[in-house]
């Protein structure tokens, strides 16, 4: 009596792997002299083992595999790149800013002086220079590209940080053509403004709000890379403003609680 | 095949050499192989230049993103003129438009940067300014787009009152809008992005509108 056609197949597979009879070739001449009985590995292993391992192997279509196996391998491929652009691709800003060579990054370091955000008048006191964050004044300094050249109010330029502004600042009476250099990559542009400091300690310092990169040229590539990283990004207020601010320069006066432009 | 005896060896291997060669013969030939792989490059191929395209969202240097961006940045000094006319102008009319202005564009800079963080982009970009916008070179001068006003322009207009700020205001306003139309415009001819296309129509028809409106205070004012 003879199975039907579809289970002749995997009931021969099933023979070769559990038959253990080693190479195709001697199972066929043993299958055809001995006695499926005489066989060890019981009744069931008796039967009808002869030919067929022969016939599965050698007829194994192994075109397909390989052919499958190469798609498969280059759907991974294309899958692993896809995941590795998208996991790069989606870096955050904070670690692109912190990835620049020479940035400190202030928000780390959990210093209240730097991380309280009150709005108070007056001149106030901050512990780095040029300050990249702490207490301010309610009106905040004009950064929609202002380029101002004289220096400003500390005051006023933090609460520019906190709205997401870069501020571009150096050291006072730099070269000529580096200041000219700086004012290409601020003017025009939003959330950017520039101010000149006495006796900054290196020529250029940008900072934004608790993150600072110090440079000694305006040509430094790590200037750009920084601005593009951290503009508008580092803001502490989504949505907020960089117009409506103060557009003077000065120290910050005594009674200026919003005396421009509103707040 | 034969699984319950074994009494025919020899048969029983003739009949695995019978049964199983018009089995196995139209499984997987080359030619099949080939159009399968054929087929297959196909779809992937077009799945990929499709799928970007109606489900995707633009990339970093897309028209789109380009547009948002500076248009955020030129909407911005929109909205600071007219704050300036909010606070400072006497004329009602003027205030009324500078608030309706300065509202507006406002809103529309919060939609033009929702849908940059919905695309996962950087709300500023790389690129110079225009620079999604073809034959766009000279456009920029000293890093302000078509019909925005220059850095003494807005100082004067700080320190300006009664006529003479209601005047710079919208004499400024309508050259702003002018060269905002102008991007909007290009924008709707560059784009097949609904959402982008939908708010730069929107933009082109309300500041025409503005337009006139501002043609006709300043026809008023200097009237008066």
């Amino acid at each position: 009596m003879s199975t039907p056609g579809p289970e002749r197949v995997p009931s021969t597979v099933k023979v070769d792997k559990t038959s253990g009879q080693g190479k195709p070739p001697a199972a066929k001449k043993a299958g055809g002299a001995r006695p499926a009985g005489a066989r060890p590995g019981g009744g069931k292993g008796g039967k009808g083992k002869k030919v067929t391992p022969v016939k599965v192997s050698g007829g194994r279509n192994w075109g397909p595999i390989a052919v499958a196996g190469v798609v498969v391998l280059i759907a991974v491929g294309i899958i692993g790149y896809g995941v590795y652009a998208s996991v790069k691709g989606s870096a955050s800003w904070q670690d692109k800013v912190t990835a620049i060579d020479g940035v400190t990054d202030y928000r780390a370091k959990k210093d209240a002086a730097i991380d309280s955000r009150n709005h108070k008048d007056g001149a106030l006191t901050y512990v780095t220079n040029p300050p990249v964050g702490g207490d301010h004044n309610p009106t905040w300094q004009n950064c929609m590209g202002d380029v101002y050249t004289e220096p400003i109010a500390n005051e006023h330029a933090v609460h520019s940080l906190e709205h997401g502004a870069v501020w571009v600042t150096y050291k006072q009476g730099l070269a000529a053509d580096q200041v000219a250099k700086l004012t290409s990559k601020v003017q025009g542009q939003e959330y950017m403004l520039m101010s000149p400091i006495a006796g900054l300690d290196k020529n250029v310092s940008l900072q934004v709000w608790g993150y600072q990169l110090k440079v000694d040229n305006a040509d430094d590539k790590r200037i750009d890379e920084f601005i593009k990283d951290a503009r508008l990004k580092a803001s502490m207020e989504p949505g907020a403003a960089c117009s409506g601010g103060n557009t003077t320069t000065g120290p910050i006066q005594a009674a200026d609680a919003g005396a421009t432009t509103g707040q | 095949m034969t699984v319950s005896t074994d009494s025919d060896p020899a048969a029983a291997a003739a009949d695995q050499v019978n049964g199983s060669v018009p089995n196995r013969t139209p499984r997987f030939g080359p030619g099949w192989l080939a159009a399968v792989l054929i087929f297959g490059l196909l779809v992937g191929a077009a799945g990929g230049i499709l799928y970007p395209r109606l489900f995707g969202t633009p990339e970093d240097t897309s028209v789109e993103a380009g547009f948002l961006r500076d248009m955020s940045t030129h909407h911005a000094q929109a909205v600071e003129m007219a704050m300036i006319a909010h606070a400072n102008s006497t004329n009602k009319d003027v205030v009324t438009l500078a608030g309706d202005i300065a509202l507006t564009q406002h809103g529309q800079i919060n939609y033009m940067q929702a849908w940059l963080r919905d695309w996962n982009l950087s709300p500023t970009g790389s690129e110079a300014p225009m620079a999604w916008m073809p034959g766009s070179a000279g456009a920029v001068v000293n890093g302000l787009m078509p019909g925005m006003a220059t850095p003494e322009q807005l100082a004067k207009l700080r320190t300006a009152t009664g006529t003479d700020l209601d005047v710079q205001f919208l004499t400024l306003m309508r050259q702003h809008h002018l060269g905002g139309i102008h991007m909007a415009q290009e924008a709707l001819a560059l784009s097949d992005n609904k959402d982008v296309d939908w708010l730069a129509d929107s933009m082109v028809s309300s500041q025409q509108g503005e337009i006139t409106l501002i043609d006709a205070m300043l026809k008023k004012i200097q009237q008066k």
